[in-house]
């Protein structure tokens, strides 16, 4: 039955170019701009490489201090995550934890010319939490992090920058700090939020020790679980330690509560975005906005879509007439012509998906995201698979039932609908 | 006629209205395509205020925690200054709180005779004006005499003077009500400039009130003091020499670096940075422009294809028409008209919504008459997007001849 509907979807959609040509189109178009989003955002949210733990870490990133009229919200500050994360390493549930800062510009000059890194400060355990495949030598240790050693780990694009050839051994200045490499990584795209960066240097070679006072600042923390499991006894237990630390509020007088979670990183995406009451996360509102945005972006081409459909059908009438008559029930007809659009939209949805790989090469290539490498993965072509499947029932169903309500006398005369 | 007109399409109303449908999610992506051109378009030819030719910037770095206050850190400032305006390249040289292009804001409100007035803050020192080339229209920037003066002196822009003052003088005028908090009391604060304009967000950004504030980095005068303006500003400006070469910020660094040791510096060129504040804002739109183009694009040729459709289903109605002595023009038109009655609804549903948006100011940043200029704009695309697809299919349809179509089954 099915291969039937198949042969005369086929044969319908050769006969009217010019109208499949459209719908191709439109459906290509809306698969693209919603593949190359969701590409994107799998980038952001999903554990890979160097992060590869990423399935069950939480992470300590942001903190908010909120008073009856004032609110600071910032990254947590260290004096918080060594005060109160650090301790958490002997709970029996938790593997790691790691404490790195948010990435910062560093300026230095070679030769004359002006060369812009981004420096991120981190411990020692950084390196075990996050699997960076080494070109060169290796990570620092917890030892050069506690000594304030300065070492540095470096990625490929800096190493071009600074040496002509292997880097190990030699030093580099940055920020007026003399640095000696003692590893260099392959790039990491600024989508990896967490890993990414072009110089790793210990924290302890941070050039004052205000670091160590601050409540809120500049650092995130990210707590690596034996097993996702344990997600709510760490999220009760951080929470419980983030209550603990409202005794530090420096400023007793505006601020009264310390609010934040240990989070995945779409809670934290959602902690950010929708900045709700008293610092709870809203993950689900944030997967509600971003699918009800792609629903709106698909209005326009359904509509479109469901335009055409109809108007095919009334081309189709005397078929549909000769069905009717033979005894077709008003659901098979509905089932046949829906299975006609899956199939259109599945074309279309492939057609999509090639050129979503194309754009996204571009995007790649043209260095606007550093260090790059979108790509469409199996995540991604399932989503997008989806995604066409849906919109292949979404616009089908309402022209199918129209076509299935002709009356068969009048279909086989041609009149319209 | 028009009635007659109605009844043809109220005739295929099922149809009509799916049509009627697409027009309408056309023109509210026509209309916010419109909107933000429209807004760009307004505000690029609002005055800049300043200019960004020969502007270097530092950023620095000092590594205190917000709730640090360590009174040495102002002296090392001036420091940095002095130093600084003794370079050769240098002509003149400030501190800023906020530097133009940047993404960060300094913004609070204040009450004016119980009103309250949004604006942005700026805390700088004396040279300010004389680096980025501010205009000043009335009274006078700050002095060094200002700085010993027992109320804040402030400088503000010509929109917050019309917000507050109206049109009577600000010099010397009183700058917020008194504080509310009488045990704690911020000090009095005076106009004694007004400057054209600072669009701190450069010119792709909406003009606002501007407020500026002198930093007061050898310690305030007694009386009630603003901790914030005596603590130094973030970063530096500095207006080089016309030619200077780039590699005066190695020495530049050098220098601040031999000063201050335990700070970091960033040296950028402000043209550097209105580039990257071009490109911040012009990037998503440019995405979203192309996507919206293809959208028109599939909104176009589905278009084409409906009427195309719905035309050959009425070719005996045409060829009767065409019978009894309508010539091809009028054919032409019939369809051309009927086109433009199903984009009216579209666009009066859409602008019923759309018109909200001014009506209850749910996008406060956006002045209403750009919306109302968006609207127009997003008409005018959508009437002529339709009137253009109609033309291919009007014309096919003309082409009937009335003999053949009326046996036509």
């Amino acid at each position: 039955m099915i291969r039937n509907y198949l042969k005369v979807a086929m044969k319908v959609l050769l006969r009217h170019k010019f109208f499949t040509f459209i719908s191709l189109f439109g459906v290509s178009l809306t698969l693209v701009v919603l593949l190359v989003a969701t590409a994107m955002l799998d980038h952001v949210f999903a554990a890979q490489a160097p992060d590869v733990l990423g399935d069950r870490t939480l992470g300590v990133y942001t903190l908010t201090m909120s008073g009856s009229d004032s609110i600071m919200n910032g990254f947590a500050g260290y004096q918080f995550l060594d005060r109160f994360v650090r301790p958490m390493t002997k709970l029996p549930y938790v593997e790691a934890v790691t404490f790195f800062s948010m990435p910062a510009t560093g300026i230095s000059y070679m030769d004359g010319k002006k060369i812009e890194s981004m420096v991120k400060h981190a411990d020692g355990a950084f390196w075990r939490v996050m699997r960076f495949d080494f070109v060169e030598g290796g990570p620092f240790t917890v030892e050069d992090d506690r000594n304030a050693r300065f070492v540095a780990v470096i990625n490929e694009a800096t190493r071009d920058k600074f040496f002509n050839g292997p880097a190990l051994g030699k030093t580099l200045e940055v920020d007026g700090q003399r640095f000696r490499v003692v590893g260099v990584v392959g790039n990491v795209p600024i989508l990896r939020i967490s890993a990414y960066s072009d110089i790793w240097v210990p924290i302890g070679t941070s050039k004052t020790d205000a670091y160590k006072r601050e409540l809120i600042g500049d650092y995130a923390g990210l707590i690596v679980a034996r097993s996702r499991a344990d997600f709510p006894q760490i999220k009760a237990e951080v929470r419980s330690r983030i209550k603990e630390a409202e005794a530090l509020i420096p400023d007793p007088k505006t601020y009264k509560k310390l609010t934040g979670g240990a989070d995945t990183l779409f809670e934290a995406a959602s902690r950010m975005f929708l900045p709700g009451d008293s610092g709870t996360s809203h993950p689900q509102r944030l997967r509600m906005i971003l699918l009800g945005l792609a629903l709106v972006f698909m209005l326009l081409p359904t509509v479109n879509l469901v335009n055409i459909n109809l108007s095919r059908i009334l081309d189709r009438s005397s078929e549909i007439g000769v069905r009717k008559a033979f005894g077709a029930s008003s659901w098979t007809l509905v089932g046949q012509f829906v299975v006609e659009n899956v199939v259109l939209t599945l074309v279309g949805g492939l057609i999509g998906l090639v050129l979503a790989a194309a754009v996204l090469s571009a995007i790649n290539a043209s260095g606007v995201i550093p260090y790059a490498q979108l790509s469409l993965n199996v995540r991604v072509f399932v989503y997008g698979l989806g995604i066409a499947l849906f919109f292949g029932l979404f616009s089908g169903v309402y022209p199918a039932w129209r076509m299935s309500r002709l009356h068969p006398v009048m279909a086989l005369r041609g009149r319209s609908v | 006629m028009i009635r007659h007109l109605f009844k043809l399409v109220w005739n295929r109303k099922r149809t009509n209205a799916l049509i009627i449908l697409e027009i309408f999610f056309a023109f509210l992506v026509l209309f916010i395509v419109g909107t933000l051109g429209i807004f760009l378009w307004d505000n690029i030819h609002q005055p800049l205020g300043f200019s960004s030719r020969d502007v270097w910037t530092v950023e620095v770095s000092m590594h205190q925690t917000n709730e640090d206050y360590d009174p040495n850190l102002a002296p090392a400032f001036l420091r940095l200054l002095k130093e600084t305006q003794g370079l050769a390249p240098v002509e003149s040289v400030a501190g800023a709180m906020v530097l133009p292009y940047s993404t960060s804001n300094y913004t609070g409100g204040s009450d004016f005779n119980g009103r309250q007035i949004l604006a942005s803050f700026n805390d700088v020192t004396e040279d300010f004006a004389k680096v980025m080339g501010l205009q000043i229209v009335q009274g006078h920037w700050f002095e060094k005499a200002d700085e010993t003066t027992p109320w804040q002196p402030v400088v503000i822009n010509e929109t917050m003077a019309r917000a507050v003052f109206g049109i009577e003088n600000p010099i010397g005028k009183r700058f917020g009500d008194p504080s509310k908090d009488t045990k704690n009391p911020n000090p009095e604060r005076r106009v004694i400039g007004v400057i054209r304009e600072f669009k701190k967000g450069g010119e792709l950004s909406a003009a606002g009130n501007y407020v500026f504030q002198l930093k007061r980095l050898n310690g305030s005068p007694a009386g009630p003091r603003i901790n914030s303006l005596e603590r130094p500003p973030r970063n530096l400006v500095l207006k080089v020499r016309p030619g200077t070469p780039v590699t005066f910020e190695e020495d530049l660094v050098k220098r601040l670096q031999a000063v201050a040791p335990a700070w970091s510096f960033e040296v950028k060129p402000m043209t550097q940075m209105r580039a990257t504040a071009f490109r911040f804002a012009l990037t998503p739109l440019v995405i979203g422009g192309i996507v919206a183009l293809f959208l028109m694009l599939m909104v176009g040729l589905g278009l084409i294809g409906v009427l195309w459709q719905n035309l050959l289903q009425r070719t005996r109605e045409i060829g009767l028409r065409r019978a009894t002595g309508a010539s091809r023009s009028d054919v032409h038109q019939q369809v051309l008209w009927e086109q433009l009655i199903l984009t009216t609804f579209g666009v009066l549903l859409g602008s019923v919504l759309v018109v909200q948006i001014p009506l209850l100011d749910l996008i406060g940043f956006i002045r209403p008459g750009i919306f109302i200029g968006g609207m127009l704009v997003a008409m005018l695309a959508i009437y002529l997007l339709a009137a253009l697809c109609a033309l291919y299919p009007s014309t096919l349809a003309s082409r009937v001849q009335p003999a053949e179509a009326l046996r036509y089954e």
